[in-house]
């Protein structure tokens, strides 16, 4: 394996990062006045802007109303600058739509649908810098912009990318590990409870590693978590200071 | 044509005092707000295991044994008697669909609004076909609450003369929680422009009209062209609600004719400018903690 | 704990690419050191008391090497007396990216706890990270880091109140402009002979430092011998036009100057390409990745014949190889010449340590010698030693430094001394090095996972096993075996079918996988058998105790149990773990006593009676689907008990018994291979035995016509119902030597694993899917497929690596790897053994046949021995006598004589010890009798001992 070393002897990544440590994350909620809620989001050098309009009534096509619960509308793009090479990225191709599919069904997990019976929540999500870990800096960044939309959620959704090197999970991966081999899992997590709102692999991997490359998966979820609560905290002060008078 | 440019800054951070951090009826989603079983479940929150556990990031308020959680910004949650200003998305049979920022879409019965020709007027089938002449989509109308539908819909009324459809003007969307609820929300204001505050967010600035004509039953709307005195007092009126908003300031009346007033000294192009905005909303803030005290 | 700084880098490779990296810099990173109390480290490695004890520095201090001198001075390093090293991670990466066997070695010296050699990972460190400056090549920028690291390090410890003394960093480099700079950055730089040549006490190891590019210009004279090579980004330009071929050099075993280049082509095809002469090898080592130019189509030549050693000595030999390239380029038929080529560049060096003796100079006082590698591959080096008097006739090891163009042999140097040639223990020591067996003494932590003594089946064993302890099972294997890893049952059943199974040590119930043994046992990969030797793959009590199937003992074994009617086809086929009691262990002869005994009638008899009988329907069927019966030829030596040397040898004999277990082994191989396949397509280890591409048997086929035989290789079943008619009148024995022919037309059957090949033919024994199964003790591929078939069956649960294709293939390929040397080393251990015998008994004469015929030589195989041996026409000191080859034939004509293949001849044997590290067997022509070219026939002969061979 003549590659780049992923993991060093001593414990460093390419990034100097120790397996377990998380690329340093921050965020903004309510970038955008016009829609209901927004917030940007950079993990590392991946960037993303997610945007949030609704509940509102059902557009396009009425027949997919749902008379029980509220349904969720997720649309995934990226920029065309968003990548090492410029490329225009046609909406709707294959990658973006099973991202958008997977965005919406996390966000279905977490999101207390019934309470918005036909309506329609609008989840907008573009990378405005991929540098790995695509979906879990999405589903970090819409889980913001939905709590900044006053949008009732059971608990944050904190996701987080890990892979396998050596026999060591590795947390929160970046575009060079991400193609250097490594058998990667993406895991969206409620992190209170500990329930997974989505999983996805399709690397293979051996059922042995699964339940630790999991936890490990759990505990980078739960960084991410505090790391997003304390956003929120933040976000909530310094609006409710603004209004308290 | 000069534009204005401008170099990015660093963005102040909002300083916090000490009490703000120590504020425990700020929750966000997940926070166990009680695990105590005698309360009862209000919006914003859900019981998980028997806990009340918040399901927004906001304001936790107790009334008696109910507890919700206010999230900061919301949808608008309409309620019988509110003042709203939507817009017709759809013309229905019998009914108009009108676009209210709430979640869904509120109604305006046929029946709700005053027809020309008198109150009593029967509605008949040929009133039907005509609905588009009233109103049609795309147009603005003020209107109040008459009910709320079981999943939440509103209904909407027009039967009074302050109501109706809504002429030459200048929309404003903001956040519903700003506006604060009040007598009235139709103010003549002094500056010589009229502004309706609707529940919902939207805010309808125009000029003052000049006598109080009778009106066709509202669906009348004037076309005379507008003085560019009145154009630039609702301009300046639209850019001072944009700037209270940025600040989080409540809106009625007088917040927004003091910051009318202490926007005098800009230009009306120059409201917008962070820095403007941040003296003319400290100013008006001022102004309003004298007038209180 | 973190600071981060993320940057963005812009590059411009024909389009423009936004490449965004992040990197992290720590100020968690500790230096490593006892003396230090500000790092917050668990544990350190360098110690406080740093003594080298060195004239330069008389004070406690660390070393810090530049990359250059690990790559050149590993063996420096490696020596116990350096100790207290931190390695950087500069150091470390640019190490890893040029050679991959120094990274192994340093990695290697990083893990002995006694070294005290520390990584610093600077590049990771807040204050060490530095960036590249703009216009700063890769190389200044490391050079650089390495200096900064070092600045670090050197304040870093003088903070401490504690070490008033001073600790010290000592920075190693041989570049003059690092060197420099340093010493203006305060810094202190040896470089590392001065660092070397101080050292007290430790004079030895000056030999072992490498000969730096520095010192070239005193050792040889300045004529150019050799072409530039190319710098790798032309070499690379080239490869990608198509003007240059990249691929391995392979030296030539029989002539130094001649070598192929073998280059992998896209998928099946690959080419070799010739390479002749001195100035075309262009200083490549067998083994090296290089690249090669072809030459224009009139240049080319046929691979010669022609046998020839470097036999030149120290000094100028430019006239006489000046010579020998002459003998090469004879001109050779149109037909027969090949694509030939020059070497432009070495792309990868594979150099390793070799094995082989000195040549001390004749000059006393010189401390330059060459030095002979064993290999005949390699060519000799040059080294630089003081105690030349003491390693003459010593077998030593070698490294290669550099081979400078103006240079006639490459520069290397001592490694280490392996004891006095010619000794048996010396000799071994050799082969396995030279083979890379590993073979040291099993450490303790492998030993660790051996089950506890006295070992008994606990209960919890015997869960999923079957008891088949009440089963007459017994073993047959070769005479004096210990490891013991196969045994077999026979009864009948009441509905009038027969039961077989085949039980076979179950080793994998004792190593688990991944833990340390198995470790071991993997990179073993095999046991090695040398004559009177043994080379366990698993520690002894595992190997010969208890996973040795010995009689009335009860053993765990995996067995694989079929029901089969008289015809020997087979109804049920089932695979079971197991507990057995093996009533007897019989060698075969004993076996083939039992069953030809009719007094005898015990169930141990019956049951072989029954697996006789069903062995030979099962071999017949086998053969008639086209399986091969080869032959080669092997020999046992009778070894003294005492001394261990040979005092006689005999070729192996086969019974009616070898074959009954061989079938039986067979069958359960492929029973085995089809059920682990089934289960698991994609990660099944399996073997498969590719068919010979029809030019291998090019050299049967001559050789058959010769005597007017036709040999059909169309097909396996062709070739093997052809070689069972090829028999001529009054040659019996010329069967057997066809056959010997066609064995090594053949290809080596590999190990595989199933999800990366499609191909699972197996051509020598004619089945479509094949493994190995039944000899865990002695193969680790068996341990594999043991583990598989338990987990098919549900014994077993499987485990990451076992599920993973492409770990299991890296698995195959060291199992091939160490398959092919393991045979290797035993066959040189055969030659070596041969030697010793022939040495003791003196001159003998024999007669033999002829198996090859070369351009000046003829390949003479004696039966009575197995032995191989080369008859040479043209000898250094006589007059070449008229020698007239004829490709076609072939067939050499020596002065009035004709040698065909096949030809009967008698011969002398007699051991050549003329050159200790070659000893070699020579053989001398008796008869024919060719006057100036054979021998009369020596008087005495051995009468003595000769009895016993008849």
């Amino acid at each position: 394996m003549a590659g780049m070393e992923l993991l060093s002897d001593q414990g460093y990544r390419l990034d100097g990062r120790k397996a377990t440590e998380l690329r340093k994350v921050q965020a903004r909620m309510g970038v955008f006045a016009q829609a209901d809620g927004s917030a940007y989001l950079e993990q590392g050098n991946t960037k993303a802007l997610a945007v949030v309009y609704g509940p509102h009534e059902m557009r396009g096509s009425r027949s997919r109303t749902l008379h029980d619960q509220a349904v969720i509308n997720c649309q995934y793009s990226m920029a065309t600058f968003s990548t090492a090479e410029r490329k225009r990225r046609p909406h709707g191709d294959r990658k973006s739509t099973e991202m958008s599919l997977h965005l919406k069904q996390t966000f279905e997990a977490a999101v207390m649908t019934q309470l918005y019976p036909r309506s329609q929540i609008d989840i907008y999500v573009k990378i405005l810098q991929s540098d790995g870990g695509n979906y879990s800096v999405c589903v970090n960044a819409a889980t913001l912009a939905v709590i900044d939309a006053g949008i009732p959620m059971r608990d944050y959704v904190c996701a987080c990318t890990v892979g396998f090197v050596d026999e060591t999970p590795l947390a929160d991966l970046c575009y060079a590990e991400e193609g250097g081999g490594v058998s990667s899992l993406a895991l969206a997590l409620l992190p209170r409870g500990g329930q997974i709102a989505l999983l996805q692999m399709d690397a293979r991997l051996h059922q042995d590693h699964l339940e630790r490359l999991i936890e490990a998966a759990m505990t980078a979820c739960k960084g991410v978590g505090k790391v997003l609560d304390e956003v929120v905290r933040q976000h909530l002060q310094e609006v409710s200071v603004l209004t308290s008078d | 044509m000069a534009a204005d440019m401008r170099l990015p800054t660093i963005r102040k951070t909002v300083s916090l005092s000490v009490s703000a951090f120590d504020r425990k009826d700020l929750v966000v989603p997940g926070d166990v707000i009680t695990s105590d079983t005698g309360f009862m479940r209000g919006h914003g929150t859900y019981v998980d295991e028997d806990k009340l556990t918040a399901s927004v990031a906001g304001e936790v308020q107790r009334v008696d044994k109910l507890i919700c959680v206010r999230p900061l910004k919301t949808r608008f949650n309409g309620e019988v008697g509110d003042v709203v200003v939507g817009r017709i998305t759809e013309v229905q049979q019998k009914r108009w669909k009108v676009e209210t920022n709430s979640r869904l879409d509120s109604v305006l019965l046929l029946s709700s609004v005053n027809l020309p020709g008198g109150e009593l007027r029967r509605r008949s089938a040929e009133d039907e076909l005509t609905m588009r002449e009233y109103l049609q989509e795309g147009d603005l109308i003020s209107a109040e609450v008459q009910s709320v539908f079981s999943d939440g819909a509103l209904s909407l009324h027009t039967r009074s003369l302050k109501y109706g459809k809504l002429g030459q003007g200048v929309l404003v969307q903001l956040s519903p929680s700003l506006i604060k609820r009040q007598k009235t929300h139709f103010h003549n204001l002094p500056c010589g422009a009229s502004i309706i505050l609707g529940n919902n967010g939207f805010v309808w600035l125009y000029p003052t009209p000049g006598q109080q004509e009778e009106e066709a039953g509202g669906f009348y709307t004037s076309l005379e062209p507008v003085s560019l005195s009145d154009r630039e007092v609702i301009s300046r009126l639209r850019n001072c609600l944009l700037a209270l908003a940025a600040h989080k300031v409540l809106l009625y009346d007088t917040s927004v004719l003091y910051c009318y007033e202490s926007s005098l000294q800009h230009q009306v192009k120059d409201i917008l400018k962070p820095e403007v905005m941040e003296e003319i909303v400290l100013l008006t803030q001022q102004k309003l903690l004298e007038q209180e005290g | 704990m973190l600071k981060s700084k993320t940057f963005v880098k812009k590059t411009r490779s024909g389009r423009v690419m936004k490449i965004v990296r992040e990197h992290y810099l720590r100020d968690d990173i500790w230096c490593g050191s006892e003396a230090c109390d500000e790092c917050k480290q668990e544990s350190t490695v360098l110690q406080q008391e740093a003594c080298i004890e060195s004239n330069l520095c008389s004070y406690p201090h660390y070393l810090i090497p530049d990359t250059n001198v690990v790559l050149h001075q590993i063996d420096v390093l490696g020596d116990p007396v350096i100790r207290n090293v931190i390695i950087l991670q500069t150091v470390l990466q640019e190490v890893r990216h040029r050679s991959a066997p120094v990274y192994k070695r340093l990695k290697d010296i990083m893990h002995e706890k006694e070294k005290h050699f520390y990584t610093f990972t600077n590049e990771h460190h807040r204050e060490t990270f530095i960036e590249r400056e703009p216009g700063e090549s890769a190389n200044d920028r490391n050079d650089r880091a390495i200096r900064v690291a070092a600045r670090w390090y050197s304040q870093h410890l003088k903070t401490p109140k504690s070490s008033t003394d001073g600790l010290k960093v000592v920075l190693l480099t041989n570049d003059q402009g690092n060197k420099q700079k340093a010493e203006d950055s305060g810094l202190l730089v040896y470089k590392c002979e001065e660092y070397i040549k101080s050292l007290i006490a430790n004079p030895d190891l000056m030999d072992r430092l490498a000969l730096s590019s520095d010192d070239k210009n005193e050792i040889t004279s300045s004529k150019v011998l050799f072409p530039e090579h190319l710098p790798l980004s032309r070499i690379q330009t080239g490869i990608k036009s198509g003007s240059f071929l990249q691929g391995t050099f392979r030296a030539s075993r029989d002539n130094y100057l001649e070598a192929t280049v073998f280059v992998q082509g896209e998928g099946e095809d690959s080419t070799e390409v010739l390479i002749q002469g001195l100035q075309d090898l262009n200083r490549a080592v067998h083994q090296d990745v290089v690249a090669v130019q072809l030459l224009p189509r009139n240049q080319w030549v046929a691979p010669s014949s022609v046998v020839l050693q470097d036999e030149g000595t120290a000094k100028d030999d430019d006239i006489e190889e000046e010579e020998e390239e002459k003998v090469l380029r004879i001109s050779a038929h149109e037909a027969a010449r090949k694509p030939t080529g020059k070497v432009v560049g070495i792309i990868k060096r594979n150099w390793r340590p070799f094995c082989g003796m000195l040549n001390v100079s004749q000059i006393k006082e010189s401390t330059r010698h060459l030095f002979t590698p064993a290999d005949r591959r390699i060519p000799r080096i040059r080294i630089e030693t003081r105690q030349a008097s003491t390693l003459a006739g010593q077998r030593i090891m070698v490294a290669i430094d550099g081979w400078p163009k103006d240079s006639r042999y490459p520069n290397g140097h001592f490694v280490r001394s392996l004891g006095s040639a010619g000794e048996k223990d010396t000799e071994e020591e050799v082969l396995l090095l030279e083979h890379d067996v590993p073979h040291q003494a099993f450490s303790q932590a492998v030993l660790s996972f051996l089950p506890k003594m006295p070992w008994a089946i606990t209960p919890e064993d015997m869960v999923r096993r079957e008891d088949l302890r009440h089963l007459t099972v017994c073993s047959v294997d070769p005479p004096g075996c210990t490891d013991i890893d196969d045994a077999l049952h026979c009864r009948d059943l009441e509905n009038g079918n027969l039961e077989v199974g085949v039980h076979i040590a179950d080793v994998s119930h004792f190593i688990r996988p991944g833990n340390a043994l198995d470790k071991e046992a993997a990179s073993r990969g095999t046991t090695v058998y040398l004559c009177g030797k043994r080379i366990d793959m698993v520690p002894e009590l595992l190997s010969s105790n208890l996973c040795s199937l010995r009689s009335n003992v009860e053993r765990l074994t995996f067995s694989c149990i079929w029901e089969m009617n008289h015809k020997a086809e087979i109804l049920k086929t089932r695979f079971t773990k197991s507990v057995i009691n093996s009533k007897a262990s019989l060698t075969y002869a004993e076996a083939q006593m039992r069953i030809d005994d009719a007094t005898k009638n015990d169930s141990i008899t019956k049951s072989l009676r029954g697996l006789n009988k069903l062995a030979k329907i099962l071999k017949r069927q086998r053969i008639e689907k086209g399986a091969l019966t080869l032959s080669s030829m092997e020999v046992r030596f009778h070894m003294d008990s005492e001394t261990h040397d040979p005092i006689d040898l005999q070729t192996k004999e086969l019974m009616e018994t070898n074959s009954m277990v061989e079938e039986f082994m067979l069958l359960a191989n492929i029973s085995v291979a089809q059920k682990i396949y089934d289960e698991f397509a994609e990660c099944a280890l399996l073997r498969k035995h590719p068919p010979p591409p029809p030019s291998n048997y090019d050299i049967l086929l001559k050789a058959a016509k010769s005597k007017d035989v036709e040999i059909h290789t169309d097909s396996a079943k062709a070739l093997a119902d052809s070689l069972d008619v090829a028999r001529v009148d009054g040659f019996p024995y010329f069967n057997t030597l066809l056959r010997i022919l066609a064995t090594r037309c053949m290809m080596q059957a590999v190990y595989f694993c199933s999800g990366m090949d499609s191909d699972f033919h197996h051509y020598g024994l004619a089945s479509p899917i094949y493994t190995h199964f039944t000899s865990p003790i002695r193969r680790y591929a068996d341990i594999i497929v043991h583990r598989l078939l338990a987990a098919a069956i549900g014994a077993d649960s499987t485990y990451p690596d076992l599920m993973d294709k492409h770990k299991q293939s890296a698995l195959c390929i060291n199992l091939n790897y160490r398959h092919k040397m393991a045979q290797y080393a035993q066959r040189a251990s055969v030659s070596f053994h041969t030697q010793l015998f022939f040495k003791n008994r003196g001159i003998v004469n024999e007669e033999g046949f002829v198996l090859f015929v070369r351009k000046n030589a003829i390949i003479v195989l004696i039966p009575k021995f197995g032995l191989e041996g080369t008859v040479f026409f043209d000898t250094k000191d006589k007059t070449a006598p008229n020698l007239v080859f004829d490709e076609e034939g072939p067939t050499l004509n020596v002065e009035q004589h004709t040698f065909h293949i096949f030809d009967k001849v008698k011969v002398t044997i007699s051991l050549d010890d003329s050159n200790i590290q070659h000893q070699k067997i020579r053989m001398a022509l008796i008869d024919p009798v060719i006057p100036g070219v054979s021998v009369p026939a020596p008087d005495i002969e051995p009468q003595a001992k000769k009895p016993k061979l008849d």
